[in-house]
């Protein structure tokens, strides 16, 4: 049986390491080494989510003993919560590395920090050991710092530090939530799965929720930890954008999801009203500040924090269709979130300025590309039919059947309104109207960039249809959960 | 009176001190060689006393008496020359101010 | 029967054919679109004769897809056929057929026209899969996909400042309305546990009063917004910047009456709250007479129809207020026929006069006879004259009234019909007789006559089949009662004779500017559109503009400026405990080397190079040693 998981997880490390050794004069070689080992993980990933069984609990696993002195184990797994987030994760690193195929600036540090970056994502979403997990995510920190402060904008330094303190601070008190439980008479292991539903004191509960709160509140973002994502967006690369936004904002819903909520959820009931009223305000406010930005590459990053909010709802409703919204949230932003920041590039290279003043009438001059952008743009604001959709409808359905109070649900359904404001303000001046100087003889979308759009706009026109394609993995997690915080 | 040995060493302790009192404080080189002979004397005077008085049967002391007597000559020579080509040179052969081995 | 799914399929075929290509193989393959329309609507018409004869309410065929599970139970998207979507679907159809075909002559010229025509496919596909739906999770997807493709044909040509505005006006407002259709949704499925039609009205009776309430309220104020009724009515004015066949088909026939459509269906639901029952009624008949005033003082003939269809829909929404489907319904259909031929053959006069303002018109008959005799079958039925088929289905909303003891909502409605005769009166007199303004006027293109002529006999003919349609989708059929026939023609006649006064004679252009005058403040306030853009701008739109700005300047500022001060005050932590480093502790380490370097500078001024100096140092030494050695060792 090959071990699926560490290859998956793996290969992007021993990828980097060849691309390090690779000789310096050779700089188209680092690409393609790349492409090429993204594309065997997505094989891989693919082959995993095609073989997993949604009814089967666990699969893939791959456990032994690492630490012994220290009762910490190599556990790998996947279910339903994790498996499509794997795979996601290995399509955005494929897409990142064909999206950055012109780069020329030091190509074997970019490539190798890519590589770095997707077997720090993949292992977050395959770790099972609380200290696996916990390497995992801290080593997603490096490269990201990495790709903003070598390749990134005018503001590089202070978005890349920003970003990994922040980040860093936050998880921190992750670390202590997680030695808390494992030094807890009742905890003692650093087993993910084992510590589900433990039944820890409340009292104990509360601040070791509160601990992870912090950690993973700022990688979703939450608000008001949200402010070192505009300007690490701004300042980012676009691969590092797509890869940014696309999945390491993942990484925080799917910490309350795997973490927070099973094994603390006594404190999810006291904390819950709180994070739906930090969710309603990111949903609102990220649309309203979204509609006031001069930079595209910003307007989309608000649009990130106020979609997360969404997730963040389902998460604090609680119940099976609301965990159901927030998972697909997470599958459907990854690739909406992605195709945005993607399209941002491609028009970024064209007229060299971001600003929305500066860039109109899209339309007119590159149809292809701004049929993608406009398809990418209404997916985003929630129409039925996308992906987009699918992730809000749910998690306000379920956030109006759980206990939390109606007007929560009644405040985020305004922030899908707000939502369509921005999205539609944006497509007013950037794609319609009469084309701007800045794109004049702009040549329409290559085929190239074309392939990172067109296998995203596919997949959110596959979820938002046939819904079943990605809730038949999600529903048995949701539905467990759902038992755990109910009880 | 009976001269014995302690003249003859007090003697030589006067002449040994009063040279080195001269080559101690004597401004002049050549007075600081005077000096260094006057303690060379010294301890040849020394030597031929305890000779004579000490061991007079053994010809130890007289020998390196004559030793010294020679080296002190020789020494004399080669000092003076030295003097002299310092002279030549600094046209000074006062020893405070040969002072360019200085740390 | 599973082949009635072809009829939605076809024309979502035709769009995503035409989706893949490149503008100049569209150009070419326009015949794909009207193909596929013409498929949809020969099926149409042979499901039409499987329900055929009807007389209840039950479907005949369903078919289900279970696209997902949530919490463990089944979410199906169905579609049935019963008798109301076997007339939805003939109308949809034949209106549809018609503009398809009047949009290869009126958009010949086009150079996007490939990309209009996939367009108005997928509209078609989703108005047609609409009608058929027998899930409210369906209908609101659709519903949606519909504003959507009403954002592109209203934005159709983009270069310009106008229809951009107006197809995000369009978007949003009607998305305001779609709000209360998500929460309609989300209340229903509470304690419903499911999306299907059936179920929702079989279980209806059994709600809590609150939940029947907000979804009742929900999926009203979700039809007014896509039906044009005040306040949502805004957009629909500003909507004629679209392409006009695209408006025929979409904003007067089709998406708009979809509204009404929904809560034609919904309406068990609505009628368990009386007073949303009485909402809906006043809605009705407020939007009834504003939008025939508006429509009597607008100067652009599409605008005029525009705000009629307002005031139509209204019409509808008072027979829905009074519980009579099927009253609605008749008029939704009957309306979406002469209303289609009304704009159809306003895109022909507009061509022909190229001018919309009426007031640079005149004298059209004399040289567009087809277009003349169309266009007043149309507007004659919109005044609800004998014959005509407006005629029977307004005179059945009256009666309903009537027979409810509705009598002031009766009067309201007679009285709109006395605004809208005299709005029809003035249009026909304005464009068609008078002096001509225009130089070289001649008749439209075949291509767009055709339609319009099957569309005028339709409007001829329909009327009489009223109470065939009114047994057809199970209801009571009658014949018009003569009094209440009588009452209408009156107040249709008045309208008409009221604008043959101020338009008819020749005199009339004087007339008209000394009655503005008098009516002084009213004209004005009807010119401005009653101030409800004004309104909303003020009270909805630039305070949001403003939040966002102050919102976005906070989060810059104060927010993140807390986070930069954070970090500020760490560095200036750090910074200090450098400086202490740097002195305290490096001052010791350097302290030492001073020490070590003074220690060493006053060991080198020993050697001053005189030998005595040496000798001296020497001398002590000796002394000194010998005193110890002495001293260690006895003497």
């Amino acid at each position: 049986m090959l071990p699926i998981l560490s290859l998956i997880v793996l290969l992007p490390l021993a990828g980097a390491i060849a691309i390090a050794l690779l000789p310096n004069d050779r700089t188209t070689w680092p690409r393609w080494v790349a492409a090429a080992v993204s594309a065997s993980v997505l094989a891989l990933a693919t082959y995993a989510m095609v073989t997993f069984r949604p009814a089967g609990g666990l699969q893939f696993v791959e456990k032994f003993d690492w630490v012994p002195a220290a009762n910490i184990q190599y556990y790998m797994g996947l279910d339903g919560l994790s498996v499509l987030l794997v795979a996601l994760s290995a399509l955005l690193s494929l897409l990142a590395v064909i999206a950055s195929w012109k780069m020329d600036k030091r190509p074997k540090f970019y490539f190798a920090m890519l590589l770095v970056l997707a077997t720090g994502t993949n292992g977050v979403f395959s770790a099972l050991d609380f200290i696996l997990f916990y390497v995992f995510w801290e080593l997603v920190l490096v490269p990201m710092y990495f790709l903003i402060a070598v390749w990134g904008g005018p503001r590089r330094e202070y978005a890349a530090i920003k970003f990994f303190l922040y980040t860093l601070l936050g998880s921190v008190f992750m670390l202590v939530g997680i030695l808390a439980i494992y030094l807890h008479p009742q905890g003692g292991t650093f087993d993910m799965i084992a510590l589900v539903d433990r039944g820890f004191p409340a009292n104990f509960q509360w601040w070791v929720f509160a601990a992870f709160f912090l950690g993973f509140a700022v990688k979703v973002p939450v608000w008001p930890l949200h402010t070192w994502l505009p300007d690490a967006h701004v300042e980012a690369p676009t691969a590092a954008s797509v890869l940014l936004a696309g999945i390491l904002l993942k990484m925080g819903t799917y910490g309350f999801l795997r973490v927070s909520l099973p094994i603390l959820p006594e404190a999810w009931k006291s904390w819950s009203w709180f994070i739906a009223l930090l969710a309603v305000i990111s949903i609102v406010y990220g649309a309203a500040v979204a509609f006031a930005q001069t930079d595209l590459k910003k307007l989309v990053a608000y649009s990130s924090v106020s979609h997360m909010g969404f997730a963040m709802l389902g998460i604090a409703a609680g119940t099976a269709v609301g965990l159901d919204g927030a998972q697909a949230v997470n599958i459907s932003h990854g690739f909406l979130s992605a195709m945005l920041f993607l399209c941002v590039g491609i028009v970024y290279e064209r007229a060299h300025t971001r600003q929305i003043a500066e860039i109109s009438g899209v339309a007119g001059q590159m149809p292809v590309y701004a049929g993608m952008f406009a398809f990418a743009s209404f997916a985003s604001l929630g129409l039925p039919g996308l992906s987009g959709f699918v992730g809000e409808f749910l998690a306000l359905l379920g956030s109006w059947g759980s206990t939390l109070s109606y007007w929560y649900t009644i405040a985020a359904a305004i922030g899908v309104l707000v939502g369509a404001a921005y999205m539609l303000w944006m497509i007013q001046r950037v794609i319609l109207g009469e084309p701007s100087h800045s794109i004049a003889d702009a040549p329409d979308i290559s085929v190239r960039e074309a392939s990172t759009l067109v296998p995203l706009a596919v997949l959110s026109l596959v979820m938002g249809v046939w819904w079943a394609s990605t809730l038949q993995f999600f529903e048995p997690y949701s539905e467990a959960l759902a038992k755990v915080l109910g009880g | 009176m009976r001269v014995g040995l302690e003249a003859f060493l007090l003697l030589s302790a006067v002449l040994f001190s009063i040279g080195v009192y001269g080559a101690v404080s004597k401004r002049s080189a050549v007075q600081v060689i005077m000096s260094l002979e006057l303690i060379s004397i010294a301890v040849m005077v020394n030597m031929v006393a305890f000779a004579r008085f000490v061991t007079p049967d053994r010809g130890t002391g007289w020998a390196f008496t004559l030793f010294a007597m020679v080296v002190s000559a020789a020494e004399v020579g080669v000092g003076l020359a030295l003097v002299l080509a310092i002279y030549r040179r600094r046209h000074t052969a006062e020893l405070p101010e040969l002072d360019e081995l200085k740390g | 029967m599973d082949w009635i799914l072809a009829i939605p399929a076809l024309p979502t075929l035709s769009f995503a054919l035409l989706l893949v290509m490149s503008r100049q193989v569209r150009m070419r393959m326009l015949w794909l679109p009207v193909a596929s329309i013409f498929g949809s609507l020969i099926l149409s018409i042979v499901a039409f004769a499987q329900v055929w004869p009807g007389g209840s309410e039950e479907a005949i065929w369903h078919a289900g897809w279970e696209f997902a599970e949530l919490a463990g139970k089944p979410v199906d998207l169905s579609v049935a056929l019963d008798p109301v979507a076997a007339v939805m679907l003939l109308v949809v159809t034949i209106v549809g057929a018609a503009v398809q075909v009047y949009s290869l002559g009126y958009m010949h010229r086009e150079e996007r026209e490939g990309w209009y025509f996939a367009v108005l496919s997928l509209f078609t596909a989703a108005m047609l899969m609409l009608v058929l739906s027998d899930s409210l999770l369906l209908t609101f997807m659709m519903w949606e996909m519909m504003g959507l493709c009403s954002y592109l044909l209203i934005g159709f040509w983009f270069e310009n400042e106008g229809p951009r505005k107006a197809s995000q006006k369009a978007f949003l407002t009607t998305r305001v309305g779609d709000l209360g259709f998500l929460i309609a949704l989300f209340a229903i499925w509470g304690v419903v546990g499911s999306f299907s039609y059936e179920e929702v009205l079989h279980t209806v009776g059994d709600w809590p009063a609150a939940v029947a309430a907000v979804a009742g309220f929900g999926l009203l104020w979700a039809a007014m917004g896509k039906s044009a009724q005040v306040p949502l009515q805004v957009w629909l004015p500003d909507a004629m910047a679209g392409p006009t066949p695209a408006s025929a088909l979409i904003h007067a026939a089709t998406m708009v009456a979809a509204g009404v459509y929904v809560v034609a269906r919904m309406l068990p639901v609505l009628m368990v709250t009386p007073w949303i029952m009485q909402t809906t009624l006043v809605v009705g008949l407020t939007t009834a007479l504003l939008g025939g005033l508006l429509a009597a003082v607008q100067h652009d003939v599409k605008k005029v129809l525009a705000y009629s269809t307002i005031s139509q829909l209204g019409l509808m929404f008072v027979a829905l207020g009074a519980a009579n489907a099927e009253v609605a319904l008749f008029h939704l259909t009957t309306h979406a026929f002469f209303k289609s031929l009304l704009f159809l053959g306003a895109g022909v006069i507009i061509h022909a006069a190229h001018t919309q303002d009426m007031r640079f018109m005149g004298g059209l008959r004399r040289h567009m006879p087809i277009t003349t005799v169309t266009f007043t079958i149309g507007s004659l039925a919109l005044a609800a004259v004998f014959p005509l088929s407006g005629f029977f289905s307004k005179d059945e909303i009256v009666a309903t009234l009537l027979h409810e003891h509705h009598y002031v909502s009766a009067g309201v409605v007679l009285l709109a019909s006395l605004v809208t005769a005299f709005y029809v009166a003035r249009m026909l007199f304005r464009v068609f007789t008078g002096p001509e303004q225009t130089k070289h006027l001649s008749e439209g293109h075949m291509s767009m006559l055709a339609p319009m002529s099957v569309l005028a006999f339709i409007t001829l003919v329909l009327g009489f089949a009223s109470p065939t349609f009114a047994n057809f989708l199970g209801g009571h059929g009658v014949w018009p009662d003569p009094f209440v026939a009588a009452i209408s023609m009156t107040s249709a006649g008045a309208g008409l004779a009221l604008g043959w006064w101020f338009y008819g004679r020749r005199s009339a252009v004087v007339n008209t500017a000394i009655w503005k005058r008098r009516l002084g403040y009213a004209y004005d306030a009807l010119a401005q559109k009653l101030y409800f853009d004004a309104v909303y701008d003020h009270v909805f739109i630039r305070p949001f503009m403003l939040g966002a700005t102050l919102l976005a300047v906070f989060d810059m500022r104060r927010l993140d400026g807390f986070v930069n001060l954070v970090a500020a005050t760490w560095v200036r932590i750090c910074t200090i405990s450098w400086r202490v480093d740097v002195t305290a502790i490096d001052g010791v380490v350097n302290g030492v080397a001073s020490a070590a370097k003074g220690t060493g500078s006053w060991m080198r001024g020993l050697q001053n190079g005189v030998i005595q100096r040496y000798q001296r140092l020497v001398l002590g030494a000796v002394i000194v040693l010998v005193l110890v050695v002495f001293m260690v060792k006895g003497v």
